[in-house]
């Protein structure tokens, strides 16, 4: 339990901005702005309605929102996910709901 | 153990509302409304009003605190703001500055 | 439901520069550019580069692709593939280490998670892997040996494969020799085929 920063529990909503670092669990609802350096994981259950911005996000809850990730987003079978999405590595499994955009680094050949 | 818990590297900025307890190691600016209990541990730091059942205060609260049990300040805490709750524990080492109000 | 006898090979050096559509499977391990109508399944491999409108049932990218993809099924990026271009399918599936830009519409996302046939999309991995994995050595191993080899078929359209190939259905790499020799034939080809 020491080494986790924040978990925000089932019946648990937090409006406003969240910053930070260390690694975040929403297993609640979170509304407004979150900016971590960490890992953030919205689990089944979970709602995020907020711009996140992180180094690695796991969705296997709600998310509405825009994600600028400087590692990685995974977006789980059992998530549901709108936003535009900025990340190096995205990852989205069979039966995921996404909607948005998506946005990595593309290396075509030359004489694409 | 309760479930939630705000860690000790986060600020959070707004409002926080729900029915389970809630730990804050790290800094809440806004406000509280909870069912359960609320703990603010001694790296807590709380800028906040408060409204909840009871409230275990040992880190730092500015903000009034209404709690609808208990509310009790453990030592090595500061507390600037108003107390009002049926029932207000202040241990000895604990500084507050503000009213209480048991409703007698 | 891979049903390898039915597909359509597109060869390492191949390049279709037009329309292509038709009813069964189709392997990009060459290019193809302009627009792709199939009822079936596309697999472009890692070698393949694909510039095109494509409109299919289900897709699996390995190699390039450049244009838009619509899926009536499922739509998935290998961890190899790199796509810019929008996708529009109820099911798409991103592995990590792809590579993808454009936008992403599953449609209604409140509808029930379309779980659909997975045994007929985990029958297509193999189908993939066991075609296109042997390719690049069918490729390497004539150009090694015969620096200049003689250009024999034409290879205007992929032949649909022989009956004989019924009898070993996973191999792939038996049409991908025959067209081996057609480098930089700059052609536009229309394959149709009728869906009857």
């Amino acid at each position: 339990m020491a080494d986790t920063a924040c978990v925000i529990g089932k019946g648990i909503q937090i409006r406003g901005n969240l910053s930070g670092s260390g690694d975040l669990v929403v297993e609640g609802r979170l509304e407004g702005h979150v900016a971590l350096q960490d890992h953030i994981i919205v689990e089944e259950g979970g709602t995020v309605v907020a711009d996140v911005e992180t180094r690695e996000l796991t969705l296997n809850g709600k998310m509405s929102g825009n994600i600028d990730a400087n590692d990685r987003v995974s977006i789980s079978s059992t998530a549901t996910v709108m936003g535009d999405i900025r990340a190096p590595r995205v990852v989205i499994e069979d039966g995921a709901r996404f909607r948005g955009n998506i946005e990595m680094d593309v290396p075509l050949p030359d004489n694409i | 153990m309760a479930n939630t818990v705000i860690g000790s590297s986060i600020v959070i900025d707004g409002e926080i509302t729900g029915d389970e307890d809630l730990v804050v190691q790290g800094t809440v600016k806004g406000k509280i409304q909870l069912k359960e209990s609320l703990y603010v541990e001694a790296s807590g730091v709380l800028e906040a009003d408060v409204e909840t059942q009871n409230a275990e205060v040992s880190g730092q609260v500015t903000g009034n605190v209404t709690a609808s049990d208990k509310v009790e300040l453990k030592s090595n805490c500061r507390m600037v703001g108003d107390i009002k709750a049926p029932r207000i524990l202040i241990a000895d080492g604990a500084s507050f500055k503000g009213n209480v109000d048991m409703d007698v | 439901m891979v049903d390898t006898a039915q597909s359509t090979v597109v060869g390492p050096s191949i390049l279709i520069n037009g329309n292509l559509q038709g009813d069964e499977d189709l392997l990009v391990l060459g290019r193809v550019e302009g627009s792709i109508n199939r009822t079936k399944t596309i697999n472009i491999a890692e070698s393949g580069i694909v510039k095109a409108e494509i409109t299919v049932k289900n897709a699996v990218v390995s190699g390039v692709v450049v244009g838009n993809i619509t899926a009536s099924d499922s739509v998935e990026i290998t961890e190899a593939g790199r796509m810019v271009g929008d996708i529009r399918a109820p099911r798409v599936i991103i592995v990590d280490g792809a590579r993808f830009r454009g936008a992403v519409d599953m449609g209604d996302l409140e509808a029930p998670r379309a779980s659909g046939p997975l045994p007929q999309r985990s029958a297509d991995r193999p189908a993939l892997v066991n075609s296109s994995a042997p390719a690049p050595q069918a490729q390497k191993a004539p150009a090694a040996k015969a620096p200049a080899p003689a250009p024999m078929k034409k290879a205007i359209a992929p032949p649909p494969p022989p009956p004989a190939k019924k009898a070993e259905p996973v191999r792939a790499p038996e049409p991908t020799v025959v067209m081996a020799g057609a480098k930089k034939l700059k052609k536009k080809v229309v394959v149709k085929k009728k869906s009857d």
